[in-house]
């Protein structure tokens, strides 16, 4: 079998450093406005052109890596028009959340707007797989969509089966804020989805917005009586945090300060979607395997 | 000698307060009361102990602290509007803060205080050595310490706005949570607040001489540098340890002392006295009903912003039965030196259609170079830059005439419409139009202008009586401002995503102009200063007094009322695209006085190409300085009028 020119420029650009090249030879031109949305572009085997906040990426989504090639179009609320249109983007991707933006959008490419985060959906990740599908079915990608969402059901079953069996405490999932207040993720969230999916109780019971999180004072964390409740607080944690609880005789007198209930997980996107479940499914079974 | 009669109003008021604060307490604390009596329930009770007490013990002691530095500052700078927020303090320890979390995080978790502390005292250092230089009036002490506020509010804004997501904590630190999980908080401040309350018992006779004049208090042996000095420190000190335990907490420092005075208390001593226990109360009661309300409704709420709502209309409703014992010192206007005009307006043109130019074709490219604009993309790149501009231009024009109008109604060449909260109630309501309605451009103009006119509409009422003292007027435009603020506040702790739209209408995006808003946008500014500049000799009669403008046949009610109109139409228009504190109201028709234009046509015209030059030059830095990512151009422009203002302050009163 020959190999064409063209596919071995491509494997070449994929083992090296990705150039525009390669961004620009396959499908059509996307740009995404939605972490979440633009993580299961790579996963449909679309790599965007440009994205919003592409700086922060690292930091909140750290995995898939995003290739070198695409371009920081701004902050999502403030998309770089100039920047934009410079892109010559075919299809951009968007959320009801910057509706406000989609008259301005449309006038620059076909906008495809999908509904993950919005009031009265439901479950998030049911969402986010419905989003993918229909996402899929605007790119033309239905079966790489199928592979990858088959992917995810596989992954998400042995996250389970790993777990099964071990005696799983409940989890109260956090990001602390400051020394006193807190956001703690429940249903209909995405995290509180996963954690019904790998078969892990969720310590925090009460519904909470839209967005899956509510904000909280510390001492709301008396709330969970489950004694073995486990506390898991997302990276990053200001600097200030711990010590000042360690002083705290309430946070000393919850279940939670006992040795080995509190675990430190690296960041993961809250507000994401398949991927996102992913990558906090694979941390949390990691972690409580190994913890078990 | 002190009457007794003058302390039961302001005990009475305590005790009001203490028993309501008492009351909703007790429906806070029955239900773990009643199931700590199972001994087998620890954690209802370690709950109890270690957050619902320490937090009522917080309030107390963070509301009496700062009531006190406010009574402390009101009486050291013989000022009835001095306190920890419009000095521009707690502005300043929080920027302090924001600064530190973000490049040295590592000395928040050393020192919290110490930082707090470095940024109010610089702040406060800024602001009492502005108004040192004009006798502590409480014109340029409020004003410089407004500025200041809003320049350490912008540069905060900016820093939160980049960092979004990792500042989020900032958020509810910045609008004031009493939140506790131990006695580490309240206990701190108890010592210090103890300890600053014995030290002012050794200044308070000297501080009681003071209300005798300054020449009087001398001669009787108060070394007034000295004392003015210490007094202040020890109330910085106090606000600081505040803020940076709990957050901003608005309002109640200038609250208290109000009420303290209205209730009877006259003396130094009794305010002094009354007003930290009033301030206590105050936020004892705020903070347990908050708390039962909150609880209702399962959501997180900040208590330093709901303060700041309730105190605002508080003291807007105040405002009229406030005895102002304090001589104010009239603004000194210079006397105009006599010039046509015609080269500063001409030279302000030629600038102006240079920065056009330069804003228009110079730009970042996709890999953040600098590039001129050409080729392919720039028809489009042309057509998104264009409108922008256009409305930066407009809106700075309009928000200059506004102020020019202002300031000669007022006769108080610090009057603006960022400074007399028209541009706050103008902002509040776009956001009311954003929020419960969400109408085009049209229809959030219409809510502003009726945000605008409503503010208007307090300060006329609230300031009829005073026959238009601008010290009212300023201190309902503060009250005003920092309500939207609250507001704003609130919003974005609770973590609602569209506090961010709400906080880029406060911040001045010229973003979401396309080509229709803008050529709307320069159709209004067309005509409202087309009308302004017909305005002309009203502006030049109406400065001179009522009895000159009565006997040259103007109608002296209408007129007012028409002027007063207008500014608000054009502060309305202006806020929809730039937001409520760019400064350019307050720095165009200044720079057009400095450069000579006396009378009103000249100083309109002048103004309006100052400002919309600035305007257009603070959405040129917003766009590439940081690109792909672009900084509102309000906020650059309030960036860059702050300090101004300020070295304009200083110069002045030193000449």
């Amino acid at each position: 079998m020959e190999v064409s020119r063209r596919s071995f420029l491509h494997f070449a650009a994929a083992s090296v450093i990705p150039t525009p090249l390669f961004a620009q030879s396959i499908g059509p031109r996307i740009v995404s406005l939605d972490y979440g949305l633009a993580s299961t572009l790579l996963s449909l085997g679309l790599p965007p052109v440009g994205i919003s906040d592409l700086a922060d990426w690292d930091r909140w989504v750290v995995e898939p890596p995003m290739p070198k090639s695409v371009v920081d179009i701004g902050s999502s609320f403030e998309v770089n028009f100039e920047i934009l249109v410079t892109l010559k983007p075919d299809i951009i991707l968007t959320t009801p959340y910057l509706d406000e933006l989609l008259p301005k959008l449309q006038s620059v490419a076909k906008v495809v707007r999908l509904e993950i985060f919005t009031p009265g959906i439901g479950p998030i990740l049911t969402a986010a797989i419905a989003a993918t599908r229909k996402l899929a079915v605007e790119l033309g990608r239905e079966n790489e969509a199928e592979q990858f969402l088959a992917r995810a059901d596989v992954f998400f079953a042995q996250c389970r089966s790993r777990l099964e069996g071990k005696n799983l405490p409940p989890v109260a999932l956090v990001n602390f804020m400051d020394a006193r207040h807190a956001r703690i993720y429940s249903s209909p969230g995405l995290f509180h989805n996963v954690l019904e999916r790998i078969g892990v109780r969720n310590a925090w019971t009460r519904e909470s917005n839209y967005w899956g999180f509510e904000t909280i004072g510390i001492e709301d964390l008396s709330k969970v009586t489950d004694p073995d409740a486990r506390l898991i607080a997302f990276d990053p944690i200001p600097p200030d945090v711990l010590p000042k609880l360690a002083q705290s005789p309430l946070w000393n007198r919850l279940s939670f300060a006992r040795p080995g209930h509190l675990s430190i997980l690296p960041p993961a996107l809250m507000f994401g979607m398949v991927n996102e479940a992913m990558r906090f499914a694979g941390l949390l079974t990691d972690l409580l395997e190994k913890e078990a | 000698m002190v009457s007794h009669r003058d302390n039961i109003g302001p005990a009475i008021v305590f005790l009001l307060l203490m028993c309501g604060g008492g009351v909703a307490s007790w429906f806070l604390a029955a239900p773990a009361l009643s199931e700590m009596a199972r001994p087998d329930y620890d954690v209802t009770r370690m709950v109890f102990t270690y957050s619902t007490l320490p937090r009522l013990a917080t309030a107390l002691i963070a509301g009496g602290a700062l009531a006190l530095s406010g009574a402390l500052l009101q009486q050291v700078l013989r000022n009835p509007l001095a306190d920890p927020t419009t000095l521009g303090v707690s502005a300043g320890a929080n920027l302090a803060l924001v600064v530190t979390s973000l490049f040295l995080p590592d000395l928040l978790g050393a020192g919290r205080d110490l930082v707090a502390l470095i940024g109010s005292a610089t702040a406060a250092a800024i602001v009492v050595s502005l108004g040192a230089r004009r006798g502590f009036s409480p014109y340029s002490l409020v004003l410089s310490g407004l500025v200041l506020s809003l320049w350490c509010g912008g540069l905060a804004a900016i820093l939160t706005y980049l960092n979004q997501r990792y500042l989020s904590s900032l958020f509810i630190w910045g609008a004031g949570s009493l939140a506790q999980q131990s006695w580490v908080i309240p206990l701190s401040l108890l010592w210090k607040l103890a300890v600053i309350a014995i030290g002012c018992t050794f200044v308070m006779r000297p501080l009681s001489l003071l209300d005798l004049g300054e020449s009087s208090s001398t001669a009787l042996g108060v070394r007034l540098l000295r004392l003015r000095f210490v007094v202040v420190a020890l109330a910085v000190a106090l606000a600081a340890f505040v803020t940076s335990a709990v957050g901003v907490i608005g309002f109640i420092g200038l609250v208290a002392p109000t009420i303290a005075r209205l209730s009877g208390a006259r003396r130094p001593a009794q305010l002094i006295l009354w007003s930290p226990l009033i301030g206590a109360g105050l936020l004892f009661f705020a903070d347990s009903i908050l708390q039962l309300v909150a609880g209702g409704l399962g959501d997180f709420l900040p208590t330093g912003a709901v303060t700041a709502i309730f105190g605002s209309p508080l003291l807007l409703a105040l405002l009229p039965r406030l005895k102002i014992c304090h001589r104010l010192q009239s603004p000194a206007f210079r006397r105009p030196r006599r010039w046509d005009g015609t080269a500063p307006v001409i030279i302000a043109a030629v600038g102006l259609f240079v920065l056009l130019m330069v804003s228009a074709f110079l730009g970042r490219d996709v890999n953040g170079d600098w590039a001129f604009t050409s080729g392919e993309f720039s028809v489009d790149v042309l057509a998104i830059r264009i409108p922008k501009i256009l409305a930066a231009l407009t809106s700075g024009a309009m928000l200059a005439v506004a102020g020019s109008i202002l300031q000669r109604l007022t006769g108080n060449e610090m009057a603006s419409p960022e400074v007399l909260g028209i541009s706050a109630g103008a902002t509040f309501g776009v956001a009311i139009a954003l929020f419960a309605v969400a109408p085009g451009f049209s229809g959030q103009f219409a809510f502003a202008v009726a945000g605008a006119i409503s503010v208007l509409f307090v300060i006329f009422v609230s300031s009829r009586r005073s026959a238009f003292a601008p010290e009212r007027v300023l201190l309902a435009g503060i009250a005003l401002s920092a309500m939207v603020d609250a507001v704003v506040g609130v919003l974005s702790s609770t973590g609602d995503p569209r506090a961010v739209l709400l906080m880029r209408w406060m911040s001045g995006s010229t973003y979401l102009i396309d080509g229709s808003t803008a050529a709307m946008e320069v159709a209004l500014g067309a005509v409202l200063i087309a009308v302004s500049l017909a305005t002309r000799r009203w502006l030049d009669i109406l400065p001179l007094g009522p009895s000159p403008s009565a006997a040259v046949g103007i109608p002296l009610a209408k007129s007012r009322f028409a002027l007063f109109g207008l500014a608000g139409l054009l502060t309305a228009a202006a806020t929809l695209t730039v937001g409520p504190l760019s400064f350019i109201g307050l720095m165009g028709p200044h720079l057009a006085r400095e450069a000579g234009l006396a009378r009103a046509l000249p100083q309109m015209v002048g103004a309006a190409l100052i400002g919309g030059g600035l305007m257009v030059a603070a959405d040129f830095v917003g766009r590439t300085i940081v690109s792909p990512y672009q900084i509102p151009a309000g906020l650059v422009s309030a960036l860059v009028g702050a300090p101004f203002l300020m070295l304009m302050m200083r110069k002045r009163s030193a000449s």
